[in-house]
């Protein structure tokens, strides 16, 4: 048995806020112990007061979460300012929570021995990892390296934490404890079942270009000129625009993915984008329009319905790019729309707009940090 | 003390307060961050279509330059068309100068055996030795000599009679009324130094009077590029003597011409491209890949007729050429 529970509120006082999230998660568990959760809660909140009542009512609880760019579930949709938590508990399904902490000292061997030390705690081989993953102190993509190769062919699925497009600083939720250069993780074991859709909705428009300089994930020179004049020959003087990434063609191959440009350095002329490039790989700047980015969340959606191993999935967890969100404007709410038109009303989701999603690629078990995706991971007992 | 409905629904008014506030801070953040979106959109989609512009424009430079392309290539084929069309002439010239050779070269044989014979006969008059049985030898030679003579120069005429109305007909396309198995005979002789140096033999047959109102100059041209496609691919093998065949006859509403050979026969995937110019397997050997392309042009355009062509590899080659009655080849029964 997999019970879920969800709550979400958008109060934007704190202790208001989590005790409505707490009350509606109570409800649902109808005196029910929760073994693990998920938080994800838009930045203004004070997260140690929120984590404390939350420990205060459930104090054994494997949990992870973080600062999200938007917050999504099947309790109020789309919001912005609020508070969304999702509960797990089972008699047989394992879920471990880990940490690996100050990533950005070296992202691929502490992500490595966190996951270690969180299997040792299993008593069963993981099925999958949930992760939640810092996004501004260090390359994500690095740290899934790291996750992933700890985990060999368990799949990654998760999000980078966000700060509502400030950059400065996002946080990381752990059991009780707000961190920052963290990844907090879920591991499930047991008698789960699972399946994933990934899509997006971006199409390449205009010339395709060749990178001739890039060092992981500073790209430097475009056709050996400065990358930055790249961005500048489309936008203008916007620099360069989160909402307009770049797709990836890596070299040799005709399927791209999409690297959004986070920052750039008008001196050096050179774009940091949000995840690794091969050297001569070719880009190309990408535009989606709404009913695309729309099109993107029902087609991943329905891909992890298609697939879903067991009778039929009991929670949904999705991770959306906040670019998307910067996109659809006051359509937002029609991502979740899209989602819930296409499942049963009563599945239970949670989840959040992220700096990048992580997920397999289809039809393979090796995750891939990607930019202005919808993930959907579904889930539910044997 | 449990809430009243009061407390209850000023909380609920505070709640909605705090949440309409937030939502107004979160509004003109989001608003700012829209326009941003929008006014890059404007910028990108701008700049994307000066490129579609760029493109346009570049291809139609192409487009241009490809139109231009595609016309030198097709004077150069026309020329190359003429060029081989000339050569085949040329053919045509060595083989009735060979056929021509053999009578003129006994009639100067015979010409200078009469002589010789005549010198002896003034010798002996001029010696007043004269007899009757000399004189009666000399009548008997040269009535047979003077008949020889006579039958090889005929036949040196007939050779360049033939000859000039082909080699005419072949450079003068023009219209007229003549027996076509006669004509194709005519043809044959001027192929037949070619034949001779192989084992292999044509025969013609069919209709003997049919004549029809054509262009003969192409009736030669085709059939001479059949016989000489027949003997460069049907038989590679050398040694082996073929048997080429053409039968003419008339049907209802055309007139049919039935070329066929008993050689190796064309592989099925040559056979769609075997009269399209240039295509040739027998390029080392000369082959120039415009012959079956002559006659396709000739047989569709000058005598707007149609040309099929069945094949069985190792059985042999047929080519069958259809010439409607009503347009081009007009057929008329003596």
């Amino acid at each position: 048995m997999l019970k879920v529970a969800v709550g979400h509120s958008n109060d934007p006082d704190s202790a208001e806020a989590v005790d409505e999230v707490i009350a509606q998660c109570q409800a649902e568990l109808a005196g029910v112990q929760p073994r693990a959760g998920m938080l994800f809660s838009a930045f203004d909140f004070d997260h140690a007061l929120v984590l404390q009542h939350i420990y205060q009512v459930f104090p054994e609880l494997e949990l992870i979460g973080g600062t999200a760019d938007g917050e999504i579930s099947s309790v109020l949709g789309f919001q912005q300012d609020s508070l969304t938590l999702m509960l797990f508990s089972s008699d047989d399904i394992e879920i471990r929570a880990g940490v690996a902490r100050q990533v950005s000292q070296d992202p691929v061997t502490i992500a490595q021995q966190a996951i270690s030390e969180a299997q040792q705690q299993l008593t069963a081989a993981p099925k999958f990892c949930v992760a939640i993953s810092e996004s501004l102190t260090t390359n994500p993509a690095s740290i899934l390296h790291g996750l992933q190769s700890a985990l060999g062919s368990v799949p990654v699925f998760g999000g980078a934490t966000a700060d509502q497009a400030k950059m400065e600083q996002n946080y990381q939720f752990y059991k009780a404890e707000v961190l920052n250069d963290s990844v907090p993780f879920l591991l499930f074991s047991g008698p789960i079942c699972f399946s994933h859709g990934v899509a997006s909705g971006w199409r390449p428009i205009g010339k395709r270009s060749q990178v001739t300089k890039v060092i992981d994930n500073t790209i430097y020179e475009i056709d050996h000129q400065p990358a930055l004049d790249f961005y500048h020959y489309y936008l203008n003087e916007f620099a360069t625009d989160v909402a307009y990434p770049l797709a990836v063609y890596p070299p040799g191959e005709e399927t791209f993915f999409l690297r959004g440009a986070s920052g750039y350095d008008a001196e050096v002329g050179s774009i940091t984008v949000a995840g690794d490039v091969p050297e001569d790989a070719f880009v190309q700047i990408t535009e989606a329009s709404l009913d695309a980015v729309i099109d993107g969340t029902r087609s991943a959606f329905e891909h992890a319905l298609d697939q879903y191993p067991g009778q039929k999935p009991e929670a949904a967890v999705v991770f959306s790019c906040s670019w998307r969100r910067y996109v659809l404007g006051t359509r937002t709410d029609d991502e979740y729309k899209a989602m819930a038109a296409l499942s049963d009303i009563a599945l239970p989701s949670c989840g959040f707009y992220t700096f990048g999603e992580m997920a397999p690629f289809k039809n393979s078990n090796r995750s891939f940090f990607h930019n202005t995706t919808f993930v959907t991971l579904l889930m539910g007992h044997q | 003390m449990e809430p009243t409905e009061k407390d209850i629904a000023f909380k609920q008014l505070q709640k909605e307060n705090r949440i309409l506030k937030k939502k107004l801070e979160r509004s003109e953040a989001d608003r700012a961050k829209l326009e941003q979106t929008k006014n890059s959109k404007e910028s990108l989609l701008k700049q994307v279509i000066v490129e579609l512009q760029e493109s346009q424009g570049i291809l139609e430079q192409k487009s241009a330059a490809l139109e231009q392309a595609i016309e030198t290539l097709t004077l150069a084929q026309s020329k190359l068309v003429e060029s081989e069309k000339m050569a085949a002439l040329g053919t045509l010239v060595a083989g009735v100068a060979h056929e021509i050779n053999t009578p003129v070269g006994t009639g100067v044989t015979l010409a200078s055996t009469l002589a010789d014979e005549t010198e002896i006969l003034v010798a002996e008059v001029a010696r007043g030795g004269l007899t009757r049985a000399q004189f009666n030898d000399y009548l008997d030679t040269a009535q047979e000599v003077t008949a020889l003579l006579l039958s090889n120069l005929n036949r040196a005429s007939e050779l360049v009679h033939s000859f000039k109305q082909v080699a005419v007909d072949q450079t003068h396309l023009e219209q007229r009324h003549f027996n076509l198995k006669n004509y194709c005979e005519e043809v044959l002789i001027s192929l037949s130094p070619t034949l001779k140096r192989t084992s292999h033999t044509l025969t013609i047959t069919g209709d003997a009077d049919l004549y029809i109102e054509s262009y003969p100059g192409a009736f030669a041209q085709v059939i001479t590029n059949l016989v000489t496609n027949s003997l460069m691919h049907a038989y590679p093998l050398g040694k082996q003597a073929g048997h080429l065949t053409l039968d003419i006859s008339q049907q209802r509403e055309s007139v049919l011409l039935s070329f066929k050979d008993d050689g190796c026969g064309i592989p099925a995937n040559n056979m769609e491209k075997i009269f399209e110019p240039f295509f040739t397997t027998a390029r080392n050997r000369g082959g120039t890949g415009l012959g079956l392309q002559i006659v396709y042009n000739i047989v569709t355009q000058t005598l707007k007729g149609k040309v099929d062509v069945t094949s069985e590899v190792n059985q042999g080659t047929c080519f069958e050429i259809s010439l409607p009655t009503n347009t081009g080849a007009i057929p008329k029964n003596d």
